[in-house]
């Protein structure tokens, strides 16, 4: 519209029956102006919509973002948000399921478990990156096969190499020749490793597994571009190419990650199929995200803060929006008897309970003369201990009530979990230690106040721990003093964090604390550590018992069933029979936001899950003000 | 001798020093330094992929090729790259020394300037209640550990008051210095001064004590005179000792601001470089700490002779 000047005239009062007209036409124009001034405005406000910025904390720095060549829970969090993968775990879906990210379905065991077809969606693109020199690129079956071989590649020395060693037919020879020759062959064909079309990749496993599917779902199976791996070299970790819902922006290492939303991110709505109505996360969830295209965040600020007191007085004092993994020793202070404290309700602020799938254990080397052994004698010492260890103790104090007594060797909320099993044995009982140890010759015969073993020989049990781990320290302490109560004597023994691993894979030990986190939903992968071919690489209590394996290698090749359940709960009687462990907690956190983060639902598999979270920015501001 | 032959000899005599320093860092590593390989293997592994790694490190080759390797590194300033997260040895140490000098260097410049002014001036009221009470305050603040400096002060100046931020570290030098690192220096600076005032003090008393300064009286020089000029000149050699002795300190920051305050500094990484056995990075730190001792060691012994003419090289 034009906005031409008024002339003067119009303005001459001699000019009356002009005028007027006039006047009333240049209001009008004015007020069209003004108008379309204040509609433009509008629109000016609309696209100057504060950004959607989410700021939150890691409690442990990352170490990089070439997923394949680390292991640690928070890079590999920070690759889940930049990388797609073939399959995904849904957002609600309580067990966890698998469902298609980049597959157009979940992959359906062939010939009993033993062949799976990969069928990629088409148009799924990586970010645009100058590795592409100005290409668009395309995610194509050929991407994961060259992903599956590089985890195997001796010259990366993958410490996730596992997720495929020894599974995929003719992949282990290729990884061997390679050792020899000192190069990867990248080109070479593998018999496991059929491309059927560009977007169909057939894998054939070396015997049936009905639980190989998971791995599709960990940030180090997704399809890799070969174009930025070869364009970035060593520097790959710095430069973390993908298709997922965010880029990496910004990397100032150990203390500051910036992710911004990948604008070429595929079309992707939340899936409410499996949305509990009975459940308020849930509902809160669909209310605020359902329909809604995916990711809704901007900007995430990601701060790496390894104090417990700076992490959460960022939350406290607002500079955060998100404080996962609450510090354990706030824990008192957030919800005193289970309830958000009077402080944080007044304010809003949300907090999500999680009792993680990971469980802490104790583990007794079953190769050792004096704790290890199958027969009776042996395993009465280690009922004993593990009877005599005071857990309540345990979780009361060193864990300030935020754990719960494992009863299995299995996680709650994994398949194959049975709430109902329950380990009596392994309870606080120190007078029923004491009688066992006297029944089976284990007793004080020089009056020291400690006992010796049935041949009269001394009973001195070495707890092999790491320097520098508070909560180790501390439970080595309960450990020695719950065993003095019941006469046997405990000696700690501190050595450095990466001995510790070696001693524990070789067999170096008596007695030594640990910890498992789920990989992957299924029993099977907490059960592997009791599996007799794995000692020496997972199994470090040593535990080689033939029954067992047997079971072990039924359920493998089983899908979910209760028959395979049924295989479960029979392994565990083993293990509290034989008592290669001391069960110990699992441990939960308290998870903390304020009220304009919303579409939070803590996923068991995830550390985080930035693409279903949004932010109520003018909600933000206001809190912030 | 004059200053260039002194200076000649001293670096020549850094030479044998230095390659006892690397012997020593060498077989420490080897000795009690943890297998790196066992932590890089993840938590699946299996003898095959952890000789495999070591294969890859280099840790199975003989001792004295190791060593030959460590040799060429300090001699082409190249560590190569971290074992834990592959980034190149020389981005570490250039990335972590900036935030580290950014907090590091004020403490040093604010505590010797505050140390040395309140050294002279309880020292020339020596005795006094005044002295007596900066004396005691000083035995209490050097009695609290500097963990709880920092957990009080934090929790006081930056979520209480809200005078600091709690935590924080930016891409820009002047952010830094202007909005996160006050509250750390301050934290350094009142940990510090106390031991170092205490210390000048008895610098400054013990030449307070010589005849010059009663001549210099009896000449009938102003005390200003007498305290800043001759007193304190005399004094500035151990005074100048002391903070020669703090200088490599500045390059290492401190562990315990950098872990609360989330400075990306050195500190930090020292640390987690022993923790994680990565070899590289501590071998490229304890290395540059070394040279960097000496080379201070070097320039203080060249100040004493500004400072003191009579000084001489030897």
């Amino acid at each position: 519209m034009q906005n031409r000047p008024l002339p003067s005239r119009l303005f001459c009062r001699n000019d009356a029956a002009m005028a007027q007209p006039a006047l009333i036409k240049t209001f009008a124009a004015m007020l069209l102006s003004a108008t379309c001034w204040l509609a433009a405005g509008s629109a000016f406000a609309q696209d100057a919509q504060p950004l959607k910025v989410l700021r939150t904390s890691f409690r442990v720095a990352e170490t990089g973002f070439d997923c394949q060549r680390l292991s640690d829970v928070y890079s590999n969090d920070v690759c889940a948000q930049i990388f797609d993968t073939p399959l995904e775990y849904d957002y609600l879906a309580r067990p966890s399921k698998l469902v298609p990210s980049l597959l157009r379905e979940v992959p359906v065991p062939e010939q009993g478990g033993l062949v799976y077809t990969f069928r990629f969606k088409p148009g799924i693109y990586f970010a645009a990156d100058e590795a592409f020199k100005g290409v668009k690129r395309e995610i194509v079956a050929a991407d994961l096969e060259y992903s599956i071989k590089r985890l195997v590649d001796p010259a990366m020395s993958s410490p996730n190499s596992w997720q495929v060693d020894d599974r995929i037919v003719g992949l282990d020879e290729l990884a061997a020749k390679a050792k020899k020759d000192g190069k990867f062959d990248y080109q070479a064909k593998v018999a496991g490793l059929q491309l059927l079309d560009r977007y169909t990749l057939k894998i054939t496993l070396k015997k049936p597994d009905f639980n190989f599917l998971y791995v599709f779902a960990m940030p180090t199976l997704t399809p890799l571009a070969h174009e930025v791996i070869e364009y970035y070299k060593d520097d790959i970790t710095a430069h973390p190419v993908g298709s997922g819902p965010f880029k990496l922006v910004q990397w100032v290492r150990r203390s500051k990650i910036v992710l911004e939303r990948n604008p070429e991110y595929r079309e992707e709505k939340l899936d409410t199929t499996y949305a509990n109505p009975n459940d308020e996360w849930d509902r809160e969830v669909v209310k605020s995200i359902a329909g809604k295209k995916l990711p809704l965040l901007d900007r995430i600020e990601i701060y790496p803060i390894e104090a417990e007191q700076p992490r959460f007085l960022a939350f406290i004092n607002g500079e955060h929006d998100l404080l996962p993994e609450t510090p354990p020793s706030y824990a008192a202070q957030v919800m005193p008897n289970g309830k958000l404290s009077p402080t944080l309700a007044a304010q809003h602020v949300r907090a999500f309970v999680e009792l993680q799938p990971e469980l802490t254990y104790d583990s007794f080397n079953l190769d050792d003369p004096v704790v290890g052994g199958y027969d009776a004698q042996h395993v009465a010492l280690r009922r004993a201990m593990a009877m005599g260890f005071n857990r309540g103790q345990e979780i009361s104090i060193i864990r300030r009530n935020s754990a719960m007594a494992a009863q299995s060797p299995i996680a709650p909320g994994i398949v194959g979990y049975d709430p109902t099993f329950t380990a009596v044995d392994q309870d606080y009982a120190p007078a029923r230690a004491k009688a066992l140890l006297d029944t089976y010759g284990y007793v004080d015969r020089d009056g020291d106040g400690y006992r010796e073993q049935p041949d009269g020989s001394p009973l001195s049990i070495e707890y092999k721990i790491s320097s520098g781990g508070l909560s180790y320290l501390m439970l080595s302490q309960l450990w020695e003093k719950s065993m003095r109560a019941i006469g046997i004597r405990l000696n700690i023994v501190t050595v450095q964090f990466g001995d510790l691993i070696r001693d524990q894979k070789v067999g170096k030990f008596q007695l030594t604390g640990a910890a498992w986190i789920a990989d992957y939903p299924d029993a099977q992968n907490f059960l592997q550590l009791f599996y007799g071919p794995n000692t020496g690489s997972s199994n470090n209590a040593r535990f080689r018992l033939s029954a067992f394996d047997k079971l072990y290698e039924q359920a493998i090749a089983m899908p979910d069933s209760a028959e395979r359940n049924a295989l479960y709960r029979e392994m565990n009687r083993y293990i509290l029979a034989y008592v290669p462990w001391k069960l110990g907690v699992h441990r939960s956190y308290i998870h903390l936001m304020r009220p304009w983060v919303k579409g939070f639902k803590k996923h068991p598999m995830y550390h985080s899950r930035f693409k279903y979270l949004d932010i109520d920015a003018v909600a933000q501001q206001a809190g912030h003000q | 001798m004059n200053l260039s032959t002194f200076v000649m000899r001293r670096l020549l005599h850094m030479i044998p020093t230095l390659l006892g320093v690397m012997l020593l860092i060498f077989v420490l590593f080897n000795w009690v330094g943890g297998d790196p390989a066992y932590i890089l293997a993840g938590k699946i592994s299996d003898p095959k992929q952890i000789e495999n790694i070591r294969t890859q490190l280099g840790v199975n080759q003989p001792y004295w090729v190791q060593f030959w390797i460590f040799i060429k590194q300090v001699c082409t300033f190249d560590f190569g790259r971290s074992w834990a997260t592959n980034e190149l040895v020389s981005d570490v140490l250039l990335t972590r020394v900036v935030p580290t000098l950014t907090i590091m260097v004020p403490v040093l410049l604010l505590e010797t300037i505050l140390a040395v002014l309140f050294a002279v001036l309880v020292a020339y009221v020596r005795g006094t209640l005044t002295d007596r009470m900066v004396m005691l305050g000083c035995t209490v603040a050097m009695s609290i550990s500097f963990l709880v400096y920092i957990i009080v002060c934090q929790w006081l100046f930056g979520f209480k008051l809200g005078w600091f931020p709690v935590q924080g570290w930016s891409d820009s030098f002047i952010t830094n210095l202007v909005r996160y690192a006050p509250l750390p220096i301050l934290l350094a600076v009142m940990v510090d001064l106390a031991p170092s005032l205490r210390l000048y003090r008895s610098f400054v008393l013990d030449e307070m004590n010589h005849d010059y300064v009663r001549t210099a009286r009896a000449k009938g020089l102003s005390e200003n005179t007498v305290m800043l000029k001759h007193v304190l000149r005399n004094a500035a050699i151990p005074i100048l000792t002391n903070v020669g002795i703090a200088l490599p300190g500045l390059f290492v920051g401190s562990f315990l601001l950098e872990v609360f305050f989330s400075i990306p500094g050195l500190g930090r990484e020292v640390v987690e470089s022993v923790n994680r056995s990565d070899f590289p990075v501590m071998k490229a730190i304890t290395v540059y700490l070394a040279v960097l001792t000496m080379l201070t060691n070097l320039l203080v012994d060249v100040l004493y002779r500004w400072v003191d003419p009579r000084v001489a090289f030897k």
